[in-house]
């Protein structure tokens, strides 16, 4: 009777599993057949260097391209730094209240919607740095990248508390009683023991910077270029495909985000194929 | 006794956990260069006792202690816990051994140099030297002299200890807490850290949490039993000429 029930639930689970894959694949196959009139006329390649001029027929994704890769690197890159000093804060360093007040600030603003964000961003972020850099409307990669920072880091920040928490007390115990510092014991204690989960934490938050939208759309300005510095306006991937989809239907112009589309996925995967390597060796 | 045989002094101790007394009321004097063994039922706070010689309690959580401990360094008594204290030199200074074995996941040699690490040495020729010093003080060096390389986890749980006892001697500690060091080992490793225990006496103050008697009766100098009521203390007469 019970062993009828584990095989069951076994097989429960194994489909969910593969459900989850499937859908993956499918999405991927979905983008690919519907993509396939761009590629027929063996033109896919062009698409993915060339630049973006509807009057000259060109559909080329290339500054879209960069666009994404400028924000969602930049958004990492700011991220990163901040969620792994405010989970040391969280899960070592700080006491008591603190510590207590900073975990769940933290908690909460994983639940906060991206919308939320995005309009702080406009309303705190682009003006400020509309001052700052002198010029221009604020739109810009910087705004954008600096508002998708603090997007991410929640996520990352719990992902690395986490791993924080998870090292055994024995280790810490014996930083403790040997002398050690807080720093010291983060430094060469907690932090060797949590690569994984920090390695994990990184993954999740480069899929995310690459696949927000709302962030990029409202912030980034959306002029199709190609950025050359903090302060140009870029359109990444996403926001590309939300803009065309809400205007346009039947045209090759439209059928450009399912390159976009495929673009996005081969970055996310390739982004976690080149952690996964990096750890393993 | 006489203040300048006394390496620690307790007065009026209690230990708070959650509001809940586990220490009462401990004014003791411990000898120095001496082993005391500390024995009591579970649960009256033995483990609590060495942990306020170290103030490695502060890390948990809804804890608090009330009175004085005092610890002679160099001739003169400081309160360990006054704000002008560090805590690292304090741990520095008191080392520790706990039940279960706990070396850190790195290889033999880092495990005994990285106190040294933290105390910021840098002279690598120094530390090499120093390390060896403590294994050889922790009869382990002649086992583990062609390994230093190889993971701690690789070795057994008697070596772990010894690893453990020679990683809190390295910063020749003045005193040295073990909180049932032997608890977790079999018969033959417990044997060689008592002998080791026993030839560290001259260089530490050693005080011991033990479940056994007889091996109370084979190291200890000095018993102090925990109850409720606080801490009583009694020498052994055949060990008492030792000091």
């Amino acid at each position: 009777m019970k062993k009828g029930f584990e095989t069951a639930a076994e097989k429960m689970f194994l489909l969910s599993a593969l459900l989850s894959v499937l859908v993956t694949l499918l999405i991927l196959g979905f983008m690919v057949i519907l993509g396939l009139p761009l590629m027929k006329g063996g033109h896919f390649f062009s698409l993915l260097t060339q630049g973006w001029s509807p009057r000259h027929d060109l559909y080329g994704i290339y500054p879209m391209m960069m666009g994404t890769l400028a924000i969602a690197c930049l958004g990492v890159a700011f991220a990163f730094p901040l969620s792994l000093g405010c989970a040391s804060l969280v899960s070592v360093l700080a006491k008591g209240r603190f510590a207590w007040f900073l975990r769940k600030a933290v908690q909460m603003m994983t639940g906060i919607p991206t919308v939320i964000y995005g309009f702080v961003g406009i309303f705190l972020l682009v003006p400020l740095i509309r001052e700052l850099l002198m010029g221009g409307s604020g739109m810009c990669v910087l705004s954008a990248s600096v508002m998708l920072a603090i997007l991410i880091s929640p996520t990352m920040i719990l992902f690395f508390t986490d791993s924080f928490d998870r090292v055994p007390k024995s280790y810490t115990d014996a930083a403790d009683a040997l002398g050690g510092t807080g720093v010291q014991k983060l430094v060469y204690v907690i932090l060797p023991c949590s690569r994984k989960g920090i390695l994990t934490g990184l993954i999740l938050a480069v899929g995310r910077a690459f696949g927000d939208t709302l962030i990029a759309l409202m912030l980034a300005g959306n002029a199709i270029q190609i950025p050359g510095s903090f302060s140009d306006s870029a359109r990444t991937l996403t926001a590309h495909i939300a803009l065309v989809i809400a205007a346009d239907y039947e045209s090759l112009e439209f059928r450009s985000v399912f390159a976009c589309g495929i673009v996005l996925y081969l970055f996310t995967t390739l982004t976690v194929l080149l952690l996964r390597a990096s750890e393993n060796r | 006794m006489d203040d300048d045989k006394i390496k620690i002094k307790t007065d009026s101790l209690c230990f708070f956990y959650q509001n809940r007394r586990i220490l009462e009321n401990i004014t003791a004097r411990f000898a120095e260069n001496s082993i005391t063994a500390i024995v009591g039922p579970s649960g009256t706070g033995k483990s609590t006792l060495l942990m306020t010689l170290n103030r490695l309690w502060e890390s948990i959580p809804g804890t608090r202690i009330e009175g004085k401990v005092e610890i002679r360094f160099d001739g003169r008594f400081h309160d360990i816990y006054a704000r002008s204290y560090p805590v690292t030199q304090l741990r520095r200074a008191v080392g520790m051994v706990f039940q279960i074995p706990n070396p850190l996941p790195m290889s033999i040699y880092k495990n005994i140099a990285f106190p040294l690490k933290l105390a910021g040495y840098r002279d690598k020729n120094q530390v090499a030297g120093e390390v060896e010093e403590a294994l050889k003080q922790a009869y382990l060096w002649d086992e583990v002299k062609d390994r230093l390389e190889e993971d701690a986890f690789a070795l057994s749980g008697g070596q772990q200890q010894r690893l453990c006892i020679a990683r809190a001697l390295v910063l020749k500690p003045d005193i040295l807490l073990l909180d049932e060091p032997t608890s977790s080992l079999d018969a033959t490793s417990g044997k060689m850290i008592e002998e080791l225990l026993l030839s560290l006496k001259n260089r530490c103050t050693i005080l011991v949490v033990s479940h056994y008697l007889d091996q109370v009766r084979r190291i200890a100098d000095t018993v102090a039993e925990v109850s409720d009521s606080g801490l009583s203390f009694q020498t052994f007469g055949s060990r008492r000429s030792c000091y």
